[in-house]
């Protein structure tokens, strides 16, 4: 916002295109999470009934098997298994968190369905400490589709505590998310940016 | 009068934006806010008085002034009737300040006013030559009403003043002091709350309750009023805080008065009534919640924010003011406040689950460091806090056990728990825990949390051994939480908790009669109404969760519901044939089963929930069970305005009676506690 404004003072009449230009952006991708529940998941992402047992070289990982339990008395501690896993492709099933500003290239994956809102809240809301930062290797300036209710992801398992550099916010593993969904995922958001301009012709 | 250092960059700061100013604000020279709030400076009337002291008790004096446009200020004094309390000597100078918007000139200011933004000082709206002019731990000992008077002097000689009021109020009743004051806050229990907890923990028969509830006990009591210095409908922060500074503060703000400053640790402060009685009299304090710690009512008696969220500095404020509160015991959830995050802003961090951030650590400015004797703070994610309370003495327990272990032989002379990993786990979790169904604690991954009332026993042992008495607050945290998630079983279990706490107090009382408990709560919370109890059995419920109104009995049909209460002094179960039904007058949507929920909801500040728990109130049930419309808009239930019933035992007592206004409840504890009673 501080370059939106600098500008602003410099030249008045360039830093209002600026705007309206951040403003459509930001419209866009704040429809897309409006209109999540209309967004479709893709087959890639989808979790169904039998979701069945991972692909072969993919382990299954759960968000209870991030941190030991009990919680110990100077804090939570990865576990064997969440260790064991650092560089190996893994699945996980749970919910893309809803984040107000939204994320490009990233999102987060919770055990939960939570919403969070970094300008608001700052660092101190209630994101479960196992939520982990899912990323798109090739579309890190793909604006993340929000999809509701439960959806699997498969990747490259990164350990260790490690900050998102747009937010601050720090996560136990980072998933790398594997071509074919970040694939759908793009697809997803191809569409729904179709989906805008014809709204926006009728 | 003296000018200061400050005044140079607040210059250069106008200089820069002279002409926008010239150009857009013509508004006169005047004084925008004086601190501490009155209707003489609002409103022109003398009455009511809105901020009352105890004699002694530090407060700080702020104005905000708007200089004529072009101008700045360069002098000031505040002047307590008629007399100068700001002079030339240094120790003075040290506690006064002067605070302009010295941030980036391009992010800061926009057509002459400020604009708010990250990295400011200011807040958003005011004239960019505004000053915050502060005169930091005033005190005044002579009982009555005081006149205050600014006058500030911009660089053309102009002088700007305006005028407000506050109160001294004499404490001057004699008698006998009470040497230990117990506080025990159930959070958003309203008359409500307190009769369901007696129907499930008594039971009434052919019209007569057969047995009451420990603070129905209470000889002495009365009707409070909650509202906060900005709305009628207060939050937790000034709820709590109200009852132990005398004044009013806004919502989301605690031990301080409102400012037009960004930083949430400088604001003008108030002192505590921990404060007031430790530095007075020596006395101890203890804090035990069953929330984190660092939520509204923990923090409202010892830590000084207008933003209760900035949970690292508030935090690290308990333990670096020891020395001003008496901080002594300090037990509840947050423990993720306390472990060391090596940083915040390099990876790799620590996968302990920290969550301690510079963003929300403290510094206090220098005025507020010397006036008030406070720990300047530092911006330290890194900070391994439960180390630094060992090391200050603190024995520390990260669950039952261990506290058990640190009473061996003889009690510790100080104590800090920390029993989970934010809020802790409700009574209706713990106790099918210690039942043999710990589904829920396990998941949390804290199976191993003590009662409230378990708590409450440890923290009087050690507060006792301080021949000076203590000040304690004891809060059953979650009677709001739950009541928020309109989850009625969970509230319910979480009065009987508390409800066992105040047996303890009051057991305390009896054996130690130089002591004042007073049993209350900080507003209602959900508008919760007995609506009556169900025609149907738990069976009939199970088959048709959708039932809705008609398994509703209300008058004749609602009968006296029958719990069958366990050896541990909690129902059986709360889902009984015919179970006392609840209501809720400021209710979100929601879906009603009348069945309880075998997960509790996740709340806002639990951070550890599992997988099985609903995302929030308005989704539990959806689909399942009969949609209730809300009255309020969002996910939860909402505080109330209505008052809230107050208690009353031992000595000093007899001062709660009538119907009284939450800041009331200070001078009545200051009475109590410095003046005397019986």
């Amino acid at each position: 916002m501080s370059f939106v404004r600098c500008l602003f003072v410099s030249t008045l009449m360039t830093s209002v295109l600026l705007l309206a230009v951040a403003h459509a952006s930001t419209s866009e991708t704040a429809r897309a999470h409006r209109d999540a529940a209309k967004t479709r998941v893709p087959a890639a992402l989808a979790v169904r009934k039998d979701l069945g047992p991972p692909p072969a070289g993919v382990t299954e990982l759960k968000f209870r098997e991030v941190f030991k339990l009990p919680v110990g008395p100077k804090g939570l501690e990865p576990t064997d298994k969440l260790s064991a896993l650092d560089g190996k492709r893994v699945r996980l099933v749970g919910y893309m968190v809803r984040q107000d500003p939204p994320p490009k290239g990233t999102f987060l994956l919770a055990p939960l369905p939570v919403q969070i809102g970094d300008e608001d809240e700052s660092l101190a809301d209630d994101l479960p400490p196992t939520a982990l930062r899912v990323d798109l290797g090739k579309s890190r300036d793909l604006a993340v589709p929000l999809l509701t209710g439960l959806i699997q992801v498969t990747g490259t398992l990164h350990v260790g505590m490690r900050a998102d550099p747009a937010t601050g916010r720090s996560t136990p593993a980072q998933l790398v998310l594997d071509a074919a969904p970040e694939r759908a995922l793009r697809h997803v958001a191809r569409d729904l940016a179709a989906q805008s301009k014809t709204h926006k012709h009728l | 009068m003296h000018a200061l250092p400050s005044y140079r960059r607040c210059l250069a700061v106008f200089a820069a934006g002279a002409f926008a100013l010239a150009a857009h604000d013509a508004d006169a020279a005047r004084v925008s806010r004086l601190t501490p709030p009155s209707e003489l400076f609002s409103s022109g009337e003398a009455d009511p008085v809105i901020a009352r002291f105890l004699p002694g008790q530090q407060f700080d004096l702020q104005a905000t002034v708007q200089p004529d446009a072009g101008q700045s200020i360069v002098n000031f004094a505040f002047y307590v009737d008629g007399s100068p309390v700001t002079s030339r000597n240094a120790q003075t100078i040290a506690r006064t300040s002067i605070v302009t918007e010295t941030g980036p000139a391009d992010t800061c200011i926009a057509d002459g006013r400020t604009t708010g933004a990250s990295g400011c000082k200011l807040v958003s709206g005011l004239p960019s030559n505004t000053a915050i002019i502060s005169q930091r731990a005033f005190t005044k000992s002579a009982p009555g009403v005081h006149v205050f008077k600014i006058v500030a002097q911009q660089g053309n000689g102009v002088l700007i003043s305006a005028s407000g009021n506050f109160e001294v109020v004499g404490i001057d009743r004699g008698g006998t002091v009470a040497k230990n004051i117990i506080v025990l806050l159930g959070d958003g229990m309203g008359a409500a709350h307190r009769t369901a907890g007696r129907i499930l923990a008594k039971g009434y028969a052919q019209g007569k309750a057969k047995g009451r509830l420990a603070m129905d006990t209470f000889p002495y009591g009365g009707m409070v009023m909650t509202a906060s210095l900005n709305s009628i409908v207060t939050d937790s922060a000034p709820g709590m805080q109200n009852y132990v500074t005398g004044n009013k503060a806004n919502n989301n703000q605690e031990g301080v008065f409102p400012d037009d400053t960004i930083d949430p640790f400088d604001n003008p402060r108030v002192e505590y009534l921990s404060e007031y009685l430790h530095t007075l009299q020596g006395k101890a304090l203890g804090i035990v919640t069953t929330a984190d710690v660092f939520d509204a009512t923990p923090a409202a008696n010892a830590v000084h924010t207008s933003a209760r969220g900035n949970g690292t500095g508030i935090v690290d404020q308990f333990l670096d003011d020891r020395d001003l509160t008496g901080l002594t015991v300090l037990m509840g959830g947050g423990r993720k406040w306390f472990l060391p995050n090596a940083s915040d802003s390099v990876s790799p961090q620590p996968a302990n689950g920290s969550q301690r951030r510079t963003a929300n650590d403290y510094v206090l400015p220098d005025d507020v460091v010397n006036g008030w004797g406070a720990a300047p703070g530092a911006l330290d994610p890194e900070r391994d806090l439960i180390a630094d309370f060992q090391a200050a003495g603190f024995a520390y327990a990260p669950n039952k056990a261990a506290l058990d272990r640190a009473f061996l032989g003889h009690a510790p002379n100080k104590l800090l728990g920390l029993f989970a990993y934010s809020n802790m786990n409700v009574s209706y979790d713990k106790i099918s825990g210690r039942r043999g169904d710990s589904t829920v604690v396990d998941a949390f991954g804290f199976p191993d949390q003590p009662m409230l009332d378990e708590m409450t026993e440890r923290a009087l042992e050690v507060l006792s051994k301080n021949p000076n008495g203590f000040f304690a607050m004891i809060e059953g945290a979650s009677i709001d939480k739950q009541a928020h998630l309109m989850d009625s079983d969970r509230w319910v279990h979480e009065v009987i908790e508390f409800d066992r706490a105040v047996a303890v107090a009051k057991a305390f009382a009896e054996d130690h009669p130089d002591t004042l408990v007073i049993v209350t709560a900080d507003h209602e919370c959900s508008g919760a109404a007995l609506i009556g109890a169900s025609t149907l059995t738990t069976a009939d419920r199970e088959a048709d969760p959708a039932a809705g109104k008609s398994a509703v009995g209300t008058y004749d049909a609602a009968g006296f519901p029958k719990y069958a209460i366990l050896d541990d002094g909690y129902p059986e179960t709360t889902n009984i044939d015919h179970r006392l039904l609840i209501g809720y007058g400021a209710n979100a949507d929601r879906y009603e089963t009348w069945l309880p929920s075998a997960f509790p909801t996740k709340d806002t500040q639990q951070p550890f929930p599992p997988a099985e728990s609903p995302a929030d109130a308005n989704v539990r049930n959806e689909g399942v069970g009969y949609a209730v419309s809300g009255q309020v808009p969002g996910d939860q239930a909402v505080h109330t305005a209505t008052d809230i019933p107050l208690s009353a035992f031992g000595r000093g007592a007899e001062l709660f009676h009538g119907v009284f206004d939450n800041a009331d409840v200070f001078f009545m504890l200051g009475q109590a506690a410095v003046g005397g009673a019986d």
